[in-house]
């Protein structure tokens, strides 16, 4: 790789960067429509990219954001455990071992080397999430002993050695999976798409030579660097801060776990500071530090400074992104993990930790942030065994709902920071899997935090099984309520319950994460997800829209007259404006007397 | 035989008429509160251009922006929807992903701009069990005419009825359908399992929802402009283009205008392929910039590209249709120039159309466009727009853009009027670059070809904004699309489910694939005897949609001629496997293969537009071109005395050294001053810069 390079014209540095942004996105592509199992072909909870020999990322596909990062991690992991030592031409290496730079063991990478001319200039990868690599129990795990009860654990390991297959590896891959059929060819979609990016990144090594392509691609990264350390400097120098907890580590119940944030902004770069947070816990409720604290902490930044649907120029998604920030967690904190404990289930950590970092800022950038998101993840993993003996296994995704914001609501129903999955179609769950959805709504039991912009609304999703079963279920924000900011109030938490279709028995109110949880035919699962809390003053929000969200059900009529203090005539559809005026007047002075 | 294209804009009305006597192209305005007006005086007066009568006009070949206006535009009817109890968002959730990754501040069209209310959808008593499709709760009548008493009282004639598993068993939809009929008899109703029928619950129901907002306006428009042309006296035959490129009939798109949301832009694509062709080029980026929109897309290596139907969103709704790959956004002619609240300068995509139209037509507007500003740099000559037939008053532009821009932001007029031409030239170049260059192609091995009323004026500066080799003009750049309507193919696609494992597949399997082959080809060949084509000119092509058992996607693979065999099924499993090493580089040989869709294109092969080569250009076209002079100012800001040239003068091989301005009938070409303008073969124009 050349380090020294020459500018280069801006049309070269475009299509350069167009050429392999269009990579990044064509091996995603490849890997979503061949692949069999719905958390890729449907959710696309997976990432694809380019990467240079020092692990910059060059390129990586828009797909989710907790694997957009988390590639380099892996590839410096592989650097130290490596089959042979050494790369050779015709390589493919799986690697997942959280010790060693992997964002948690389910989300398989696998990388190829490039080489040109002979010389190793790079590599292809991805990172996709697989339904079962043979953990303590089907799918998700969250109360286990250690990353001995995660399944298969790979590190630097070639599937492919000089081209040529290793039989025995695959052979052990086949018969350590409760859906060994799914896990095979879902990794074979991932070589395909790998090689895809090798040839793809070779043919444009052919046509612009190996100088401009790295040395557009270095300009590409110093842009990106550029662009965020330029925000960065505009924020004024301090220590911002903030806390809140997490529910329980999934084991130890009613014992909360403490997550501090310390944003530390030192001219243009940032520090984030998570001493304090609680220590690592004894389940799998950790954070592996290089493969998702840190790519949580960047795409913190990414979101907040470099917003794409604000920003007029689009900052490419690369290495320079992350350069300005440091990630500081103490080892042996939730967030840094030691070996051997467990850090499969990572996700509301990050999530929160995010959340807390919008807090944290809101005084020095009051435009930016947004109020308490449910910051949260809704990941279930439902299992059970067909009449052949065989496993299925189904994971889902469900989504969250944004906190209000400077000048909008905060978004219903869609997947909350960290993650953007697609859900899965419940009509192809139906036809493949011993399920069916009962309901798929937003919440009408609670209403979303008010504000001149209310939090948005989450969902309700009640999946039944219809065979016996284990469930899994990793979620957060039953007892901390996503904030309400600047006048705004707090949204609502999240719940679960599980009740049975066929009997009349009451339903049972579950923790927010439980792990192999045995179920009976029929029995339902319904995940609640936690309600965004509001923006600014519910007494500065447009009566028209306070009747338009009494009109569609996100709000009662009583809610309007006495948080927002609307009048409305809904028999007419209508705001009764002076009444409205004058109840607001009443309630504004009522606030100064007590102020 | 007499055929007629003619393509409605929300500006002009475009047409072009091929007949015995030659090809003649004409320019109308719009008339947007009626459209059929201006279409039917447009057929009057072509007819009368070309000498024959309106008699002997078989085939009108129809484009229409009117459903993509509506979505840019948010305007289409409130849409009452009926879905399955514990269902009643799944048109508010969505795919439940954001639009962006990095964002916190993003837009969720499909929440802030709903197809349907919430108010609106009500989920009613009904069930139909997985995977056998028979009925497991009886749909609950009386619920369907409850909601429908809602939807009288908030003057809902509009309905969408979208319930879960209805691709399974569709017998709930249609009753709800019938009863919706008994309570509102005049209402348009779109069921799910007739506008897209396939699975996967949230892009079905937002197909049948879209349909329901544009259909209403969209049906209305299309039976009107039928009647209007059968009363004028002209028996040819209707028809419109579609989203993908085919033709269908007034009937079956006033039933399903989904497929006609990228109709007009369908046309200007398949236009400019047939111009690049004659120019000899392969590679193009269009650009079509009409007095709305202007629309984008990339032809490389001599062929438009069509969309995965699991691709298609328009306006951030998901719509599953076939359509050409191309993107609209809201720049054109008539885009108009505004400062915002916070001091922004923006232009479009607010239009002012035809009605009231720019400033300068003196029907009513006060607010600047495009068009003004091109007015007031004087590169568009008031007194010669349209020939002459539409004079301008260019103090109306000078007053516009000076009281709303040029004032408020304290610059003179003419900043300001090459402030909006910036800007405009800027967004087009953005969406550009997004259809050619992030997808991979290289704008230096494309020519950017600058079409529609309001093209050329801007394919300098935009092949400058990104880097294409040079700018084509066709040869009648405002009704390319026009023209792309006479060298389309009639088409009727039509499909049907049929899920069979190819491996396991006996004869009575095999039967039924090929009967279900039979029908579909039985189905396009009525449609195409009711135009009377000729069987020799029909054809089909009969494919099989096929994946690995588990897959989410299906690949295309052709059906063997004389339908599929317990022989030659291994073949059809082998063209499988190859497909997918050519998409995907890689196949799984031991697994299962399904297929599962089976698709059937009917084609009649008709003639396509012939131009004849342009006559040879002398030594002394350029002075015989020479209309008279004028100043004019260009993006640089430098003024000069500019020549007006009449392009149809300029004959094949004659070169044009800027600057200049050619002026034609439909559309007028800026040349800047360090370019040339090359007159090619067929007439197309070759701008390259010195």
């Amino acid at each position: 790789m050349t380090k020294e390079h020459k500018t280069i014209d801006p049309i070269t540095l475009q299509v350069i960067r167009g050429s392999i942004e269009t990579i990044a996105e064509e091996m995603a592509h490849v890997l979503f429509r061949m692949s069999f199992s719905s958390i890729i072909r449907e959710s696309e909870d997976l990432g694809a990219g380019l990467f240079d020999t020092d692990f910059n990322t060059l390129c990586e596909s828009e797909s989710t954001p907790m694997h957009i990062g988390s590639i380099p991690g892996y590839l410096a992991g592989i650097q130290n455990t490596l089959d042979d030592g050494e790369w050779y031409e015709g390589d493919v290496v799986v690697h997942n071992h959280p010790y060693h730079g992997a964002s948690h063991t389910p989300d398989l990478a696998i990388v190829i080397p490039i080489f040109y001319e002979g010389d190793l200039v790079g590599y292809s990868g991805n990172t996709a999430h697989h339904i079962d690599i043979g953990a303590a129990t089907p799918g998700l795990i969250i109360d286990v002993p250690d990353v001995y009860a995660e399944g298969m654990l790979f590190a630097g390991t070639k599937l492919y050695r000089k081209g040529a297959r290793n039989e025995t590896l695959w052979n052990f891959i086949r018969n350590n999976s409760r859906a060994a059929r799914q896990l095979v060819d879902d990794i074979e979609a991932q070589i395909a798409s790998a090689r895809l990016g090798e040839k793809r990144f070779q043919e444009l090594l052919d046509r612009y030579g190996k100088d401009l392509v790295f040395g557009a691609c270095n300009q590409l990264m110093d842009y990106s660097e550029k662009m965020l350390r330029q925000r960065i400097a505009a924020i004024p120098n301090g220590e911002y801060r903030s806390e809140a907890w997490l529910d329980d580590d999934g084991r130890n119940r009613g014992q909360h776990l403490s997550v501090k944030v310390c944003v530390r902004v030192i001219g243009d770069r940032i520090e984030v500071d998570l001493t304090g947070s609680a220590p690592q816990t004894p389940t799998a409720y950790n954070v592996p530090f290089e493969g998702s604290t840190k790519v949580a902490a960047f795409a913190a930044f990414r979101k907040l400074l470099l917003d794409t649907a604000t920003s007029d120029t689009r900052v490419p998604s690369n290495q320079g992104s992350f350069r300005p920030i440091e990630v500081i967690a103490p080892k042996g904190s939730i967030f840094n993990p030691e070996a051997p404990t467990s850090a499969e289930a990572r996700f509301t950590q990050c999530n929160m930790m995010i959340d807390l970092i919008m807090k944290a800022m809101a005084p020095v950038l009051p435009d930016e942030i947004i109020a308490g998101s449910s910051a949260s993840i809704s990941f279930a993993s439902y299992a059970g065994v067909r009449p052949n003996g065989e496993y299925w296994v189904f994971l889902e995704v469900n989504e969250g709902a944004y906190g209000g914001r400077p000048n909008s609501d905060g978004p219903d129903s869609i997947d909350n920071l960290m993650a953007n999955t697609r859900n899965n179609p419940l009509e192809d769950l139906a036809m493949h899997i011993p399920m069916i959805c009962e309901r798929y709504e937003l919440r009408e039991d609670v209403s979303p935090g008010a504000g001149k912009y209310r939090g948005g609304i989450g969902v309700v999703k009640s999946q039944r099984i219809l065979t016996d079963g284990i469930i899994t279920h990793e979620s957060e924000r039953h007892s901390n309520v996503p904030w309400g900011i600047f006048g705004g109030k707090d949204g609502a938490a999240g719940k679960c319950e599980i009740y049975n279709a066929r009997t009349n028995d009451p339903a049972r109110e579950m923790h927010s994460k439980f792990h192999g949880l045995e179920v009976k035919k029929d029995d339902v699962m319904a995940y609640y997800s936690p309600c965004g809390g509001g923006f600014g003053s519910p007494l500065e929000r447009d009566p028209q829209k306070v009747l338009d969200d009494v009109l569609d059900g996100f709000c009662s009529v009583e809610q309007a007259h006495a948080v927002y203090g609307v009048v409305l005539d809904l028999e007419a559809e209508t705001v009764n404006v002076s009444a409205t005026e004058a109840r607001r007047e009443q309630m504004d002075a009522a606030i100064q007397g007590t102020a | 035989m007499a055929r007629i294209g003619v393509d409605v804009g929300g500006t002009n009305t475009d047409l072009v008429l091929e007949c015995s006597k030659g090809t003649f192209f004409h320019k109308v305005p719009s008339t947007p509160a009626d459209q059929s007006i201006a279409t039917v005086e447009g057929i009057e007066q072509i007819c009368g251009m070309a000498g024959i009568e309106k008699m002997d006009i078989e085939v009108i070949s129809h484009g229409t922006t009117i459903a993509t206006n509506i979505t840019i535009e948010h305007n289409g009817a409130e849409v009452g929807f009926i879905t399955s109890k514990g269902f009643r968002d799944i048109l508010h959730i969505g795919r439940h992903k954001r639009p962006h990754n990095f964002s916190l501040h993003f837009d969720v069209p499909w929440q802030s701009r709903p197809l349907a209310k919430r108010r609106n959808r009500f989920a009613v008593t009904e069930r139909i069990r997985p995977p056998s499709g028979e009925i497991e709760v009886p749909l609950n009548e009386g619920e369907v005419r409850a909601a429908c008493t809602t939807f009288k009282k908030r003057g809902i004639n509009s309905v969408a009825i979208g319930f879960m598993f209805s691709f399974l068993n569709d017998s709930h939809e249609r009753r709800a359908r019938d009863i919706v009929l008994e309570e509102m008899p005049d209402a348009y109703v779109s069921i799910s399992s007739e506008v897209a029928n396939v699975i996967r619950e949230y892009e079905r129901f937002s197909t049948a929802a879209m349909n329901a907002f544009v259909g209403p306006q969209s049906s209305m428009y299309l039976r009107n402009l039928e009647a209007k042309v059968k009363s004028a006296g002209i028996p040819a035959k209707l028809r419109v283009i579609q989203s993908n490129g085919g033709i269908s009939t007034i009937e079956g798109c006033a039933r399903k205008p989904v497929g006609i949301l990228m109709s007009g832009p369908a046309g200007g694509v398949i236009g400019a392929l047939s111009e690049a062709r004659l120019a000899g080029a392969e590679n193009i980026l269009t650009v079509d910039i009409g007095g709305t929109s202007a629309d984008i897309s990339t032809i490389a290596s001599g062929r438009f590209r069509i969309k995965n139907p699991r691709d298609t969103v328009v306006s951030g709704h998901a719509v599953m249709a076939p359509m050409i790959d191309l993107e609209t956004i809201g720049a054109g002619g008539g885009s108009i120039a505004y400062l915002d609240m916070a001091g922004g300068f923006n232009v479009g995509p607010r239009s002012a159309g035809s009605e009231p139209g720019p400033a300068c037509y003196n029907r009513g507007g006060t607010e600047p466009t495009v068009t003004d500003a091109q007015v007031v740099l004087g590169r568009m000559d008031a007194d010669k727009f349209l020939g002459g037939d539409l004079p301008l008053d260019p103090e109306l532009s000078i007053k516009a853009i000076k009281k709303r821009i040029a004032d408020p932001l304290g610059v003179s007029v003419t900043e300001a009027a090459l402030g909006i031409i910036k800007v405009v030239n800027n967004n087009m170049s953005l969406t550009i670059r997004s259809n050619s260059v992030a997808r991979g192609y290289d704008p230096r091995d494309f020519s950017l070809m600058a079409f529609g009323g309001a093209g050329p004026f801007h394919g300098a500066a935009l092949a400058e904004l990104v880097a294409a080799r040079d700018v084509l003009v066709p040869l009648a750049p405002g009704i390319t699309a026009a023209m792309g309507l006479l060298g389309t193919d009639l088409q009727y696609e039509h499909t049907r489910s049929v899920i069979t494992n190819l491996f396991a597949a006996d004869q009575k399997a095999i039967d039924k694939v090929n009967a279900t082959a039979s029908e579909l080809k039985a189905m396009g060949r009525e449609l195409l005897d009711g135009d009377e084509i000729d069987e020799a000119d029909q054809s089909f092509e009969a494919i099989a949609e096929i994946r690995y058992h588990g897959q989410g996607f299906e690949l295309r693979v052709p059906m063997p001629r004389d339908g599929l065999s317990l022989d030659n099924k291994a073949e059809v499993i082998d063209a499988f496997h190859k497909q997918h090493i050519a998409d995907y580089g890689y196949s799984f040989d031991d697994s299962l293969v399904e297929l599962y869709t089976v698709r059937v294109i009917a084609t009649a092969n008709v003639r396509h537009l012939e131009l004849e080569p342009l006559f040879k250009g002398g030594p002394d076209d350029v002075k015989d071109a020479f209309m008279y002079e004028r100043e004019t100012i260009f993006d640089d800001g430098s003024v000069r005395m500019t020549p007006r040239l009449d392009r149809g003068k300029l004959g094949a091989g004659t070169r044009v050294q800027g600057p200049a301005v050619i002026i034609q009938h439909n559309s007028t070409t800026l040349v800047p001053p360090d370019y040339t303008a090359e007159i090619l073969n067929y007439g197309s124009m070759r701008l390259v810069k010195a």
